[in-house]
């Protein structure tokens, strides 16, 4: 069998400059494959902002370029939350909306107009470009190989656990953060490895982008110190660590503490606290470096000692002296649901209804990582085999981010970088060994002792001196493996390509369902819904409606909220749920004292569409519960024998609920009588269907997804609704002078 | 041309309201048009008053009171009818419907015909309770006319209306001479639920009561109603300022009654009020007194230096605002200037959710004429964010709801709003701080590169 041929392949990619020229060629390719499968959406239905929270992120960079910095700096939104208000400009990330609001800018002085809409939806995707770069810079950190750092760039590209949250139009703060938090890991790598305040300074400056533009970067806040002190436990302490941990510290504290939101919580929660004090321990240990150098051994040991117990005993006095007295805040609830999973169900109801807040399903880590997950122990495992600083760092992150993971559907984020970055390694070893057709000899052996050198000099204490000399030699089973790994790669190709076009490229605001004939039908009922209210109107009206649909109502409707997605107000929430599951006497105190128009409802009784409100309606009930236990019970909606039913024997507290009214108001109607059937509970529909005595009905979308109610006005009378309604009805009040009992007299 | 025809609009615009605020089609419904000639004088009056006047009965054809969705009258006078219904025009639900189309209703009852059962519907929706089997009679065996009712007892004579509360501004018995009392013959009684809409205008003394003249002639062992429960003429007003007033016997509005001779109990002669109490129920019905009318409502930044420009969307926490609503009162013909009642008093409320500020408004001459009356008040915003409203929320008996919302928006401080540090006394220590650092640091820095290093070996032993 002859080599030539391959050998002259191999040989046109020898040159430093051309290799260089390919690299260059084949990150771009990587970045146009990474924006390329984000883009099914923007294909498939138009280019629309998905979901929910990106509505408001939406919305608020509408604002930002409208009004300028200052006024979204100072913004007081008065359309949310209604009566309260947000302080929106003090609690928000900004960094997202600011990143497009400067790009928006930029293009325009180049005298490129384009619509703010088409910068955000195409933002996530344009990020994850570059976050395909930065996993290369990072993996190009951990090992000498080559193909490494491509491979991570193209597992990061088109990952599915990545694509989850930055797909066209999926504008929300993970679409830039994941971009930052990967290039900030590779800076503290970079000052790490070279101990350079330069560098320190500028992971510093990444980690403040960071902080302005995502809640998650609480993880590098506890990361990077993790990773300092497991260094210092390995006896690794050096003066590099010492430049780039008070650098970052100290630059990149200042940094967070501009953001409003973030303001004074670096030095006050607990969540911050490791990195306090990791940086108050290396300063230690830096004086205890100078101590020992100044003075002998045996009186050190002695100093060491008392020095080492007296700050450990004074700093956890002080801690827990601090967090009693309330200067530090205790861990926060959605932290605690990190460790005990259960711990949002028993006592925040808020945390656990958002889906994204639930522990992983395994399968989830098979669907979103495909092939990288059995890839990435093995990339840890070399990462051990080697060990130096940078090493330690992706053990470290690798762990915990596995950790975190597994507790929460949504921190798979974190986890994808370094799952690509192990796997790669993984990867590429496997490709070093078995891609040289050359069959091993002493020259190889020569070659090898090389890049073993080379390793050795970036770092130090390994005992990889007696490696025996092992090779691959036979073609055929260099064949097989690289095959093997060849389809592994295209198949991993594939399920990315059809997890991104089938699970997470829907903007759930329009759904799309097939036809029997396999045409594509959309059913458009939000944004006719949307529409209407901002048509039909006026433009103070205020709509509530569950939190769910609040950022979304504001973005599409343009009307003010009672709750949304910006979930700070659980008092406010658990009003709204207590309005929903009450009966009508004692919900419309609640809506005329909150001004409430209109009440929005979602049903999918109609369609089979099961995210609908009466499947979240127990959340409602829950959160209402939290507030007002004595007015509001959970066990009350259930059955006798504990079902939660909405036919004919549901309970009776359940068909007097305000959302159980709205949801199947006239419903009847649509079916001959006695067979109105609900198609997502498959239940069938009491024949008389419940009356409404102090909302009207308003509008319901084509396919009922969409139920909007007006909340009538006191009646002009003075009678209550009921007995309003009864007389509209043409019902004859019953005459008071037939009842027996003590006249009722009229005193003035 | 065109300022011609602006005259001539300008004095039409005045010709009308000259009269009610609301407009000057009445509808009077009689069982027989002809029977017009007994109310002459009232029907008179009220045609002098500029109202125009049109006549039908309940079973009239072209009767209807909404024309293509809108009210085709202004106002209604329904006088008793005989028939047991008022057929299909005037049932109680179209009848609800004027009063929330904003129509104004009179209605009077007679004990010589039985209500219609049109009207009982309507008087139970508004909580006016007749007695039982439509029919009822008042008499007072104390208080009767010896003239003309000696025996029966059933033709009332009370004294001119008074206000029921010190608070409230009596409307109907200001114009009675000494010697006037008011005649009821042969009325019905009502008794009024507890609402707050629902207010009498004259009730019946202590010793009244009302009976079913036709069942209980023999025994009476059912009292419907009796004393001052039994309202002989009330008032009720809708949410909409829509105003209704019942008025227990037709007959004291007939010309019989108007200027008719008396004699009480005690033998006195005395003449009836029945004329000037007839114009000023109907002038409260049809909206002539009693009306209020909000000009205009200012509220503005109250501090030095700002540009205190009127009715901004937003505020600040902690901003000095002045709110001032201007009102006026319309009496007969002419709006003047609404001044509160002695014992009560006009407030404004600054609310989100509950009120934050519940203040006096005083009047404010400065921005008052004889024909408007401005009050104002001043106050500090809360210290707390949010939607709030300027509200003023009058609602009295006979004068017409005052509701008035004015929302505004309440921001947080801006960052460059507080003040600067510098001007904070605690943060002196900490800007001293600060510049103690610099001056420290600098000093290092010269001290350590203007001096020389004195030995070597320490030198070699620094760079490393």
């Amino acid at each position: 069998m002859s080599a030539e041929p391959l050998q002259a392949l191999a040989n046109v990619g020898k040159g430093e400059s051309t290799r260089t020229l390919l690299r260059v060629v084949i990150l771009f390719l990587i970045a146009g494959a990474a924006v390329a499968s984000r883009l099914f959406s923007v294909i498939r239905f138009e280019s629309i902002i998905h979901e929910f929270d990106p509505w408001f992120n939406f919305r608020a960079t509408k604002y930002l370029v409208a009004n300028g910095f200052y006024s979204f700096w100072d913004w007081f939104d008065d359309r949310t939350w209604h009566p309260l208000g947000r302080v929106t400009g003090g609690t928000l990330y900004p960094g997202l909306m600011v990143t497009s609001g400067a790009i928006y800018h930029a293009l325009r002085a180049l005298t490129i107009p384009v619509d703010i809409r088409n910068i955000c939806v195409l933002l996530a995707p344009a990020f994850s470009g570059l976050t395909a770069y930065a996993t290369y810079l990072l993996t190009n950190e951990m090992t000498p190989s080559p193909s490494a750092g491509l491979l991570a760039a193209v597992f990061m590209g088109i990952a599915p656990g990545y694509i989850s949250r930055s797909v066209a139009g999926s504008y929300d703060n993970e679409a830039i953060s994941i971009f930052l938090l990967v290039f900030t890991f590779y800076l503290w790598i970079k000052a790490l490895k070279l101990g350079s305040m330069l560098w320190g300074a500028l992971c510093a400056l990444f980690y403040g982008y960071m902080v302005a533009s995502w809640g998650g970067y609480a993880f590098i806040t506890c990361l990077l110190p993790l990773h300092s002190f497991v260094l210092i436990c390995m006896g690794r302490y050096s003066t590099r660590l010492y430049v780039a941990y008070t650098t970052w510290y100290a630059l990149g504290t200042l940094a967070s503490m501009q953001i409003p939101f973030v303001g004074f919580l670096p030095v006050k929660t607990s969540e911050h606290m490791p990195a306090l004090g990791i940086f108050g321990f290396l300063q230690l240990l830096a004086f205890l470096d100078y101590v020992r150098s100044a003075i002998p051994g045996r009186q050190f040991q002695t100093f060491l000692w008392l020095f080492a117990g007296g700050t450990f005993g004074i700093g956890l006095a002080g801690l827990v002296i601090a967090t009693s007295a309330g200067v530090i805040a205790p861990w926060g609830g959605r932290f605690y649901s990190l460790w005990d999973t259960s711990y949002a169900k028993i006592h925040i109801p808020i945390i656990a209804s958002v889906s994204e807040h639930q522990p992983t399903a395994w399968p989830a880590f098979f669907f979103d990582l495909n092939m990288l997950i059995w890839l990435f122990p093995a990339g840890v495992y070399l990462c051990f085999q080697q060990l130096a600083d940078e090493h330690v760092f992706i053990v470290v992150y690798a762990l915990f981010g596995s950790y975190f993971a597994g507790v929460m559907v949504r921190l798979m984020l974190t986890l994808t970088p370094v799952v690509c970055v192990a796997a790669a390694i993984a990867v590429s070893n496997v490709f070093d060994a078995y891609l040289i057709v050359k069959s091993p000899s002493t020259e190889d052996r020569q070659v090898e002792d090389v890049s073993e050198a080379v390793a050795k000099k970036a770092k130090s204490g390994l005992k990889s001196t007696s490696k025996p000399v092992v090779g691959v030699y036979s073609l055929i089973s260099k064949g097989a493996v690289v095959s093997a790994m060849t389809v592994y790669l295209l198949l991993f190709v594939l399920h990315c390509t059809w997890v991104t076009s089938n699970a997470y490229s829907s903007p759930s605001v329009v759904l799309a369902s097939k036809l029997a004939d396999g045409s594509q039908h959309i059913i458009d009922d939000y944004r006719e819904a949307y529409q209407w209210l901002r048509q039909n109107t006026k433009d103070d009206a205020k709509i509530m409606s569950w939190w769910d649909y609040g950022y979304q109502i504001g973005g599409m409707a343009d009307r003010p909220t009672l709750v949304d997605n910006n979930t700070w107000n659980n008092t406010h929430i658990a009003t709204v749920g207590k309005a929903m599951s009450s009966k009508e006497e004692v919900s419309y105190p609640i809506m005329r004292q909150h001004e409430v128009d209109y009440v929005l409802v979602v049903f999918g009784g109609l369609l089979g569409y099961s995210g609908d409100d009466i499947n979240k309606f127990l959340w409602m009930v829950r959160i209402a519960e939290g507030i007002w236990p004595e007015e509001v019970n959970e066990r009350a909606f259930f059955t006798p024998r504990g079902e939660y039913r909405v036919d004919a024997e549901a309970s009776q507290v359940m068909k007097d609920s305000l959302m159980y009214k709205m949801s199947y108001y006239n419903y009847n109607n649509l079916f001959p009588p006695g067979q109105a059937q609900d198609r997502v509970r498959g239940a069938r529909l009491p024949e008389v269907g419940p009356t409404l005595d102090v909302l009207d009905e308003a509008f319901t979308s084509e396919n009922w997804i969409i139920r909007i109610y007006k909340v009538k006005d006191l009646d002009n009378v003075g009678r209550d609704h009921a007995a309003a309604s009864a007389f509209e009805r043409g019902l004859k009040k019953k005459k008071v002078m037939k009842k027996r009992g003590p006249r009722v007299l009229r005193v003035d | 041309m065109r300022s011609l025809l602006l005259f001539f609009a300008l004095l039409w615009v005045t010709a009308v309201s000259a009269i009610s605020t609301t407009g000057d089609r009445l509808l009077v419904v009689l069982d027989d048009v002809a029977d017009k000639a007994t109310y002459s004088k009232f029907l008179g009056d009220l045609e002098s008053r500029g109202f125009k006047l049109s006549y039908e009965t309940p079973k009239s054809e072209s009767l209807s009171l909404f024309r293509l969705g809108e009210r085709a009258y202004d106002h209604v006078i329904l006088f008793p009818s005989r028939a047991k219904g008022l057929g299909p025009n005037l049932t109680p639900n179209v009848l609800l419907q004027f009063i929330n189309a904003n129509g104004n209703i009179l209605l009077t009852l007679s004990s010589a015909s039985s209500t219609p059962s049109s009207v009982i519907s309507l008087l139970a929706e508004i909580d006016i309770q007749l007695p039982a089997d439509r029919t009822g009679l008042v008499v007072d065996h104390f208080n009767y006319d010896a003239a003309s009712a000696a025996d029966k007892h059933d033709v009332l004579l009370l004294p001119p209306p008074s206000s029921i509360r010190a608070d409230i501004k009596d409307f109907f018995g200001v114009g009675a001479g000494a010697n006037e009392v008011l005649a009821f013959p042969r009325g019905v009684g009502a008794t009024l639920g507890s609402g707050e809409l629902l207010t009498p205008i004259v009730r019946a003394p202590a010793t009244a009561y009302s009976y079913n003249p036709k069942e209980q002639a023999e025994v009476l062992d059912d009292v419907f109603a009796a004393g001052s429960q039994l309202a002989l003429a009330a008032a009720f007003q809708a949410r909409n300022s829509a105003r209704f007033a019942l008025v227990g016997s037709a007959e004291m509005l007939s010309d019989t009654w108007f200027d008719a001779e008396v004699k009480t109990v005690g033998g006195k002669a005395a003449k009836t009020y029945n004329r000037e109490f007839a114009k000023r129920v109907s002038g409260w019905a049809f909206q002539e007194i009693g009306v209020l009318r909000v000009n205009w409502i200012e509220h503005h930044l109250n501090e030095v230096g700002a540009t205190n420009e009127s009715n901004p969307g937003i505020y600040r926490i902690k901003n000095d605002v002045t709110y001032t609503i201007s009102l006026s009162e319309y009496s007969w013909s002419t709006w003047s200037a609404f001044s509160v009642p002695a014992n009560d008093a006009l407030q404004l409320e600054f609310s989100m959710l509950s009120p934050f500020h519940r203040l006096p408004l005083v009047l404010d001459p400065a921005h008052s004429n004889p024909e408007a009356a401005a009050y104002t008040a001043s106050f500090k915003l809360p210290d707390q964010h949010g939607i709030f409203n300027f509200k003023v929320n009058y609602k009295r008996p006979f004068f017409t709801n005052l509701e008035e919302k004015n929302t505004v928006s309440v921001r947080h401080m801006a960052h460059d709003e507080w003040p600067r540090s510098y001007v904070i006394s605690g943060a002196w220590p900490w800007i001293a701080g600060i510049f103690a650092t610099v001056t420290g640091w600098l000093a290092f820095c010269a001290l350590w590169m203007y001096s020389a290093p004195t030995d070597k070996k320490k030198v070699i032993k620094k760079t490393q």
